[in-house]
């Protein structure tokens, strides 16, 4: 079941991850670049794939209680003697969020269930997701310096949002004749809206055809309805040699997508809409079919690459086509209307417009790896991609609704277990250079479609698992330009580092016949300073999250400490223009703007499990 | 290459490069011209008025330095749009037009380190946007003589609905804002702000009073009384003097001294 939505007004390609209940996750497989001919649309960076399971099997109640008013409810049941892969669960979550404006609510339930079939499995599932958050937005930098405005507060208390997303799922899997056949369908139903107030009160300029007016107010207010239906399916067959093993595989993914999206500003006040930006109404199609082959052609050698083929059609209506007329008619003036039915002249022209386009990408792909030698695997990956563009973009038989991405790595990495540790370690420099990037814009309230770009990096990576414990830490050093003018791209860090250490087990004291069990865990990220518009740098993130958990038999106690230290830091960071009545009278220069990361915060847990494992 | 491939991640993490340009702050201020010396400053108009200045105030809402040159006969513009902005004065200042010496805004400026191409005077008590403002944004006063005849004079204008433009065209009811009285623009200019620079605005009283015919002002109400500027666009003197408000050439000059 696909998590990216095309065709998202937002951000085509947007990914809501709140409908996934964490503890529902029994395992993340992360596929770096376009390299895995089954990568489809946005791969961009890579792809995550979530393998949803329970094994705390038997019931399990628990509830979380903390800073700013946090409360959390989860419940998660799956039959003890079941597979992992049938459980069932659900939760309620409320904050009234720290600072101003930040308050949020959230239902979700997930339920799957997997059975055996002759030669094979099935599995059946469905998930519901419903929230209502506030949003905070931004703040101008020179407002709380000069002490217009608190760190936490807020310009605009209509910012926020509404989302849902509702789905059924299933697969197959069986093997007859050593070929293993797969297939799966879905259906998605998704609605999103979205308020946000970027620049304040700047982009309602008087037009003549306008009744005069001052600035209304900038709050975006954009919503997002979507159907997405669709399946995927393979063959693989795996035949092994004497020192040598190859595997093929052929598969398909075809999903459609149905959309209603519309953009609106509202004014301050009264808070009603006054302008329609954007109004369409888009059926998407991608059919993407692949050729996988894995072929280790010696013991130290594999090669494996493929070709995948993606089609992607668009067939968009647009319901606000004509937003300026010259020449309005005299007799029959457009006014303060935002979708016009007049073309130049005053003549008349419907008000709606549709366009549709279609292309095929042809993508190949492949890695060669050498190794283990002395427990060193080297390799060197080379791919093809493609992102479909936002259906905003779409012309008329536009020959390329898609932008091309070509990546490539090199690296080695480190396996071995020694006799208490197991060692993995990873070295891998890249590149990517995608033909039309997406870049944030203020005034569009999302990313929009820019010129060529190139990302060259290096990523390392070590983890050590012990009896005891276990250690992650990974770190990203990238550069990243446009193409034509060679300037840093915007808002994208150089550094970024994460690291996860935990430390588990039998603590020295008994209750009644078993020892307690606990377990302490940190993570640590850093993220360097990113370039901002203007040669200007944002400050760095750095902050520590910590829990301590005890467990005696089906009870379990757990404290859980986000940024530790209470750091005071900006979550995100912009230069450019905004209108907040900062001054007396307008600011029309670029500024600095932030969005503030979250204070210190505790909460505890307490959870208690009934029949099954403990 | 080996070693290119152990060095690069030192080279990456230097944080190296930039964006391009430069956000910069800078004080800005205004002055009369540097030949002032206070009340009295005299001097003689092309209509062969020798005018005498007492007071000459201008309420400066906000100054801006703009990267473009608007297009002559170019589409109907905007008061104002994001994105051609380099560097804006927000907080207004009376200024006293005989001064010579620079009078500072109450805040600083500030703008990106890009070339100016054009300014603008945002002459204003209220918003820019604002649909009615009361504020007397010329003040002045002073004596004017001609052959032989010498009769003292004050102008107090203001941009209100007293200067509403009549809509022409139903179908355009926006196509003359206030806004777009309020703001002289383009003043040329040629400069590129810089971190902890200055911008310095001279007003030239000569320019504003060029083309002011005095003989046309009304009569005082009692002799001895200064004749009085009308605050409408009616009669030669107090169209002519409003238009010298608003010329965007002579009367407004920017620098930026060291």
């Amino acid at each position: 079941m696909p998590i990216n939505e095309a065709g998202n007004l937002h951000g085509n390609g947007y990914a809501d991850l709140h409908f996934i209940i964490p503890e529902l996750v029994e395992g993340l497989r992360v596929i770096e670049g376009p390299f895995d001919p089954r990568q489809g649309n946005f791969a961009v960076a890579g792809s995550a794939s979530y393998e949803l399971g329970l094994r705390k099997r038997g019931l399990t109640i628990r509830g979380t209680a903390g800073s700013f008013g946090t409360r959390r409810l989860l419940l998660t049941w799956g039959p003890p003697s079941g597979s992992i892969g049938t459980f069932g669960g659900a939760e309620l979550f409320e904050t009234e969020g720290f600072g101003q404006n930040r308050a949020a609510q959230r239902g979700t339930a997930m339920g799957q269930f997997e059975g055996a079939l002759p030669g094979g499995s099935f599995r059946v599932g469905a998930t519901a997701y419903a929230a209502s958050y506030r949003s905070a937005g931004v703040l101008r930098a020179d407002d709380v310096a000069r002490g217009r405005a608190d760190f936490f507060d807020t310009y605009d208390p209509r910012q926020g949002g509404d989302s849902s997303r509702m789905s059924l799922y299933g697969d197959v899997e069986q093997k007859r004749g050593g070929i293993t056949y797969r297939q799966g369908a879905f259906l998605i139903f998704r609605s999103m809206r979205l308020r946000e107030n970027f620049t304040g009160f700047l982009l309602d300029p008087q037009r003549p055809v306008q009744q005069p007016h001052r600035q209304r107010g900038d709050l975006l207010d954009l919503s997002v309805d979507t159907i997405t239906y669709g399946a995927r399916g393979s063959a693989s067959l795996r035949s092994q040699g004497p020192g040598a093993s190859s595997g093929v595989e052929l598969g398909y993914f075809a999903r459609g997508d149905s959309t209603a999206s519309a953009q609106l500003r509202r004014q301050g006040v009264p808070d009603v809409p006054y302008l329609r930006e954007t109004d369409l109404d888009a059926r998407l199609g991608n059919v993407g079919i692949y050729g996988d082959v894995d072929l280790r052609v010696w013991r130290r050698l594999t090669l494996r690459g493929g070709v995948r083929g993606d089609f992607f059609t668009y067939n968009v209506l647009n319901r606000c086509a004509v937003a300026e007329v010259r020449q309005p008619s005299r007799e029959n003036p457009p006014g303060d209307a935002s979708c016009l039915s007049q073309q130049d002249l005053g003549r008349y022209r419907d008000p709606t417009d549709r366009v549709s386009a279609s292309a095929l990408a042809w993508l190949p792909r492949g890695s060669v790896l050498v190794g283990p030698i002395d427990s060193f695997t080297f390799s060197v990956s080379w791919g093809t991609g493609a992102r479909s563009v936002d259906p905003v973009f779409i012309n008329q038989d536009r020959t390329q609704p898609f932008a091309r991405l070509e990546a490539m790595e090199f690296g080695v990495s480190y396996g071995r277990t020694f006799e208490h540790v197991e060692v993995m370690a990873r070295s891998v420099f890249f590149q990517t250079k995608v033909e039309r990037d997406l870049i944030f814009s203020e005034t569009a309230g999302r990313n929009v479609l820019a010129q060529g770009t190139t990302r060259t990096g290096w990523v390392g990576a070590l983890r050590l698992t012990g009896d005891f414990f276990d250690q992650a830490a990974n770190l990203t050093l990238v550069k990243s330009t446009f193409d034509d003018t060679k300037l840093l791209i915007p808002y994208v860090p150089d550094v970024v580092l994460r690291s996860d250490s935990a430390l588990h087990g039998e603590l020295p004291v008994r209750l009644g016949q078993r020892r307690l069990q606990g377990a302490l865990a940190s993570g640590v990220t850093y993220v360097g300073r990113r370039a901002l518009p203007f040669g200007q740098r944002s400050e760095s993130i750095f902050t520590v999250d910590a829990s301590a958990t005890l467990q005696h038999q089906g009870y379990e106690l757990g404290l859980i400490a986000t940024n530790l230290f209470d750091r005071r830091y900006r979550l995100s960071e912009f230069n450019y223009v905004s209108d907040f009545g900062s001054a007396s009278q307008p600011t029309l220069v670029p500024a600095r703007h932030f969005s503030a990361g979250a204070p210190r915060a505790l909460f505890l847990t307490f959870a208690v499990h009934l029949g099954g494992t403990p | 290459m080996i070693r290119l491939v152990l060095l690069l991640p030192l080279l990456l993490a230097g944080c190296t490069g930039t964006t391009g340009s430069e956000i910069v702050t800078f004080d800005a201020y205004a002055a009369g011209p540097e030949d002032a010396a206070g009340p009295g400053y005299t001097f003689t108009t092309s209509r062969g008025y020798t005018v005498s200045l007492d007071r000459l105030r201008l309420q400066i809402g906000g100054l801006y330095l703009n990267r473009s040159v608007p297009i002559s006969g170019g589409q109907e513009r905007s008061c104002y749009l994001p994105g051609i902005y380099v560097a804006e004065v927000t907080e207004g200042l009376l200024v006293d037009a005989l001064q010579p010496r620079p009078q500072r805004f109450p805040a600083r400026g500030s703008g990106t380190r890009d070339r100016a191409l054009t300014g603008e005077v945002w002459l204003t008590g209220g918003r820019i946007d604002a649909l009615s403002d009361p504020t007397v944004l010329l003040d002045t006063a002073g004596t004017v003589s001609r052959d032989g005849e010498t009769f003292p004079f004050e102008a107090q204008f203001t941009i209100s609905d007293n200067r509403r433009p009549a809509v022409v065209d139903p179908a355009r009811p926006g196509a003359s804002p206030l806004c777009l009285l309020r703001i002289v623009s383009p003043i040329p200019t040629d400069l590129t702000p810089s971190q902890d620079g200055s911008l310095l605005l001279r007003i030239d009283p000569r320019p504003l009073f060029a083309n002011v015919d005095f003989e046309q002002l009304p009569l005082p109400p009692s002799p001895g009384a200064p004749r009085r500027f009308l605050d409408r666009e009616e009669g030669q003197p107090s169209v002519a003097l409003f238009a010298g408000l608003r010329s965007a050439l002579g009367v407004y000059r920017f620098s930026s001294p060291p």
